[in-house]
Parts: structure tokens; sequence; C-alpha cells
């Protein structure tokens, strides 16, 4: 039987502008690249065919400008904890990803 | 072309041609004098910033005429949100920085020109609006930094431009030609004219008729013939001549302000935007101000910076669990954060003009400007009480590293034994830089004057506070039944 494939989740990051972050917000997103590493790959937001957009909001007030990306899965981080359970909701979603051939 | 990177912003500044005085001499080399040098880092950190994707979202716009990514330095503003960003952006520069980064100036000039120009069009039928957007697109393609020039040395403050005793204490037409105008004057206070490719040039008051020939708006590179800049002296500027760092206090970034000549300074025609059309003088004025006062969300920033060093002081100290220190600390974030409720606040509740640019309420910026004028100077007032008497009286940096003298240095000014004495001696030179040497330019006395005085202000606050409806509610609620 031919093991199933499965294209690594394409993560497109966007960043609020960082006026006044609570949080190191590109340490954080290197953290989660680390240990999402073989599971997904980090691009810029701007990208074609992300499967999902990480907002990296450096506060509660998330200004950041997701307008462009209507119709793709958003996940939030707001505070150093919220790194936690977007590894998690990630790790999820490349677990339930149908596979390909 | 693409935004430009810091790098690629110095080599600009290097094709420059600028005639630059300073402590009665010439400037040979402008981009790597000592002391305008970290002037100069400064606007760069503007250019670099917009290549980071952690802070694309605040320091670049999608312009309106071309759809194509810019420094929003460069940006007319097209919502309200764009007015939030751009006070974002100010408060994350000021923090970057620690001091005035001096492209604020050239943003709001272009917008408020993009506003002014259109109604001028509507009124008189001229082309400026068509002439002013080919001119942005310039800017913006080229991703330039433009100084905003609004002012006039003045002379007699009493007597208005035509009647000076000098007709040169205001800009004004000496010569109109086929193909364009001769200006002469100066332009005082001029926040990083010699880091800048442009000069916009602006009236600084409202004008009547027979002021007309002083109703000129242009726009000139700032290395065109006839324009001379002399530097500003700033508190403690020749530290940084002394080859030391600790007691420049920010060891990267400064401002400059100069004196700008115009002499018999020629202007073809596609870059003037207003000639004679004196009805709008004050109308620029009013939009440029508003913007610019807006602009003083930098000063959030720059107080992040002093209540950062104050606090680490406070710690360096063995103080900061004292109650009444833990307060004061409070009070500085309280009043700086005040601040940065106004522009935001001003910016929330802006508007759109016929033009289709976004502008700012303007009695919440000048509310906001207000206590710009106040805010910083008790901001650094508990600043250097917490950072105690040492911030004016430290010895030198030199007295330091002398094999002589370094010993009792580190001996009598260490604090916290586990902090080495030269971090505390790095975090008292901030301190000192910010409330009393080249930083307090910008945090202080450009708090008070910049963008207009404090009683500038007041004027506009008396105009646009809506008294007629306050003065209804109060006689509904008691009872008055006032018909005026």
């Amino acid at each position: 039987m031919q093991t199933p494939n499965k294209r690594m989740l394409k993560i497109g990051v966007k960043y609020c502008g960082g006026c006044n972050p609570l949080y190191d917000r590109v340490a954080a997103v290197k953290e989660l690249e680390q240990k999402l590493q073989g599971k997904a790959v980090f691009v810029a937001a701007g990208t074609e065919e992300v499967d999902l957009i990480l907002a990296v909001e450096g506060c509660s007030t998330a200004c950041a400008d997701l307008s462009p990306f209507q119709g793709i899965s958003i996940q939030m981080i707001l505070t150093a904890e919220d790194v936690r359970k977007a590894l998690e909701h990630i790790i999820e979603t490349v677990r339930n990803r149908p596979c390909i051939g | 072309m693409a935004m430009m990177t810091a790098d690629q912003y110095e080599e600009s500044l290097r094709q420059l041609k600028l005639v630059v005085h300073m402590f009665g001499k010439r400037v040979k080399n402008v981009v790597d004098d000592p002391i305008i040098r970290p002037s100069m880092k400064a606007v760069a950190k503007t250019y670099e910033l917009a290549q980071y994707p952690e802070h694309e979202d605040l320091m670049t716009a999608t312009s309106h005429i071309t759809g194509k990514k810019i420094n929003r330095f460069t940006h007319i503003h097209q919502s309200l949100n764009d007015l939030v960003k751009k006070s974002k952006m100010g408060r994350l520069l000021g923090r970057e920085t620690g001091c005035c980064f001096q492209r604020c100036v050239g943003m709001d000039a272009l917008n408020a020109l993009s506003i002014v120009t259109f109604n001028i069009d509507q009124k008189h039928g001229t082309k400026y609006y068509e002439r002013f957007k080919t001119y942005l697109a310039y800017v913006q393609e080229n991703d330039l930094t433009c100084d905003g020039a609004m002012t006039d040395p003045k002379g007699d403050r009493s007597l208005p431009p035509h009647k000076q005793s000098d007709p040169d204490q205001y800009v004004h037409v000496v010569e109109e030609r086929k193909d364009g105008i001769i200006v002469r004057g100066a332009k005082a206070h001029q926040t990083g004219a010699v880091n800048s490719h442009e000069v916009i040039v602006m009236p600084t008051i409202a004008m009547r008729e027979q002021d007309r020939d002083y109703a000129v708006s242009f726009a000139m590179p700032s290395d065109a013939d006839g324009i001379i800049y002399i530097m500003g002296r700033q508190s403690c500027d020749t530290r940084k001549l002394e080859g030391t760092t600790i007691d420049m206090g920010n060891v990267l970034f400064g401002g400059h302000e100069a004196l700008v000549i115009f002499d018999n300074v020629f202007v073809p025609w596609d870059r003037v935007f207003m000639y004679k059309e004196y009805e709008f003088a004050g109308e620029l004025v009013e939009n440029f101000a508003a913007y610019h006062r807006q602009s003083y969300a930098c000063k959030v920033g720059v107080g992040d910076i002093l209540i950062g060093a104050t606090q680490t002081v406070a710690e360096y100290n063995g103080v900061a669990n004292a109650s009444h220190v833990k307060d004061k600390i409070v009070e500085m974030n309280h009043l700086n954060e005040t601040l940065y409720c106004g522009c935001i606040a001003c910016a929330s509740e802006g508007h759109r003009e016929p033009s289709g640019t976004y502008n700012v309420n303007v009695l919440l910026a000048n509310i906001h400007k207000q206590n710009v004028t106040r805010f910083p100077y008790e901001i650094a007032r508990l600043a250097q009480d917490l950072a105690g008497g040492l911030v004016v009286t430290m010895p030198s940096e030199e007295d330091l590293r002398s094999p002589e003298t370094g010993k009792w240095l580190e001996k009598y000014l260490k604090a916290n034994s586990n902090i080495p004495t030269e971090n505390r001696m790095r975090i008292l030179r901030l301190i000192e830089n910010l409330t009393l040497g080249t930083a307090a330019v910008g945090y202080l006395t450009e708090s008070m004057h910049g963008a207009g005085s404090p009683q500038a202000q007041r004027i506009m606050i008396a105009r646009k506070m809506n008294m007629a409806e306050k003065q209804r509610a109060a006689k509904r609620l008691c009872g008055i039944a006032d018909p005026q």
C-alpha cells in the first residue's frame, strides 16, 4: 500500500505593527516555527495558497489589517500564552488534513 | 522603484549637494558629520522598519494613486484606520529611537496640500491638485523624505508680512517669470532639514489681500540653488565630538533643527501648489497644524523610553519597591498614556475631506497637543526626581576609564552590587539626555512649541469647542426655558 503524503501546512504570518507589544512577537513566531518543523512552513501573509493565517497581535486591540484574508482560516495570537494554544490548534489542523495521493 | 532600505536612504543623501553651515564652517560631509549623523540614523529607522514584516502593518500603506506598497510617510490618509496607524507608527518610532525622527513634518505637509490644492481648484478653477498629485507620485515612487517648512522667522509679530521693515521675514515671491517664480525668505526650526530630499514650503499664518505675495506654497529639492542651511545648536551637542559613548546618553540616535535660507530660489511652476490665493493660506496652516499636532504621538514613544529608564534606575538604586517610587512610576505612565489617548482619539474621530483625504478631528488634535506641551515636562520632572541628583553631577566617561579616577567611580557610583557601575552611569546619562540634553530639545521644548505654541492650541480649542450645545444641555437640565 502506498504511504499517504501530506503537503506541509502553509502558514501565512501577519503581524500587527508592534506599536506597543506586550510580548516578543518575533520570538513567538520563531518558537512556533521550531516546534512545527516538518509539519508546517511559515511564509509571508500575502503568499499565494496559504492554508492558515497566523495573526500575531501585540495586544488585545488586535489592529493588524486582516481584511485581505477573508475566507482563510485565521489563528490569532494576542498574548505569549496564546502561543501554546496556537501550537495545539495547528497540530490538530495538520493531523486532520486530508492526505495527498 | 521599491521602498528604500536604510542603507539606500543613507546613500541617497550622499548624492545631495547641500550647503550646510555649523559652528561657523561649511560642513563638507553632512552624512558622516558626528553631530548630524545620529539624526540621519533616526530618519533611516523609518526606512528600516518598513522592511520588517513585524512592523509592515504600521510602516507601510497602499498608495491610492498607484496601488503599490509605499512607506506610510509618503501616504495620503484614505481612512480613519490610516489616521490611527499614523499615530501608532509615531509611538513605535519614538520608542525605537528615543528622539525626534523628523520625517512626520513632510507627511503632514503632503496631506494638508492634498486637501487644500483640491479646494483651491474648486474655487478658482486652477490645476494645483493635479500638479500636486504628480509631485506626490514622484515622492512615493522614490520613497523620499520631505521637510515640511512652515515657520517663518516672522520679525515683528505685531505686524503682518507686508508691513515688516524687512520684507524677507516671511518667505515671499520676489519675481514672477514665464517658467516659474523666484522666492526669498527663510524658514526657522526646520526639523530634519539636512536629512531630507525635498523641502515643502507653506505659509505660516492666515493672510489678507495685501499679503498675497506671501501666500505661496511649493516644493523644491533640498539641494536646489539658493537654499542654505545653518544648523541649530542643541543642549550637550558637542558631546557627540568627544569620542566616547556613555556621556551621549542615547548612543544611537538624535534629532536636529536648522534655519533654512531661501536666497532667491527659482521654483518652476510645476512645483508651485499655491500662488497668491491668500484666502487659502489660513486653511493650509490649520490643516497642516491639525495633522502635525496629531503627530506628537511620537512623544508617547519617547515617554516609554524615559519611563523604562526611570524604572531601571530605580531598580539599580534599590528603591523600586518604595511605595512613593511605584506611585510616581504609575503617574508617569498615566500621563504618557493620556497623551496616547489624545492621538488615538483625534485619529478615530477624523473625517473625510472633499478631496478624499481623511483628516483628524481638529478639536481633539489640539487637545492632544495642548497636553503634549505640559505632560512631558512633568514626566521629565518625575524622572529626575527618581534618578536622583547624580543625573546632573556625575563625572565623565573619561574619568570612569582613567586609571587614576576610575577605581573611585567604580567604588562610589555603584549602587546595587549586582549591577555594573557603568550600566548605572549609562541609564543616568539617558535620563539626562532626554530631560536636559540633546533629546530634551525634541521631548520638551519642541513639545512646547512644535506644531504651534500652547496659545495656538487654545485659540483652536476656543474656536472648536461646541459651547452652544453645552449651554443648551445645561439649561435644559435646570429648567431654563431659554429660546436662545
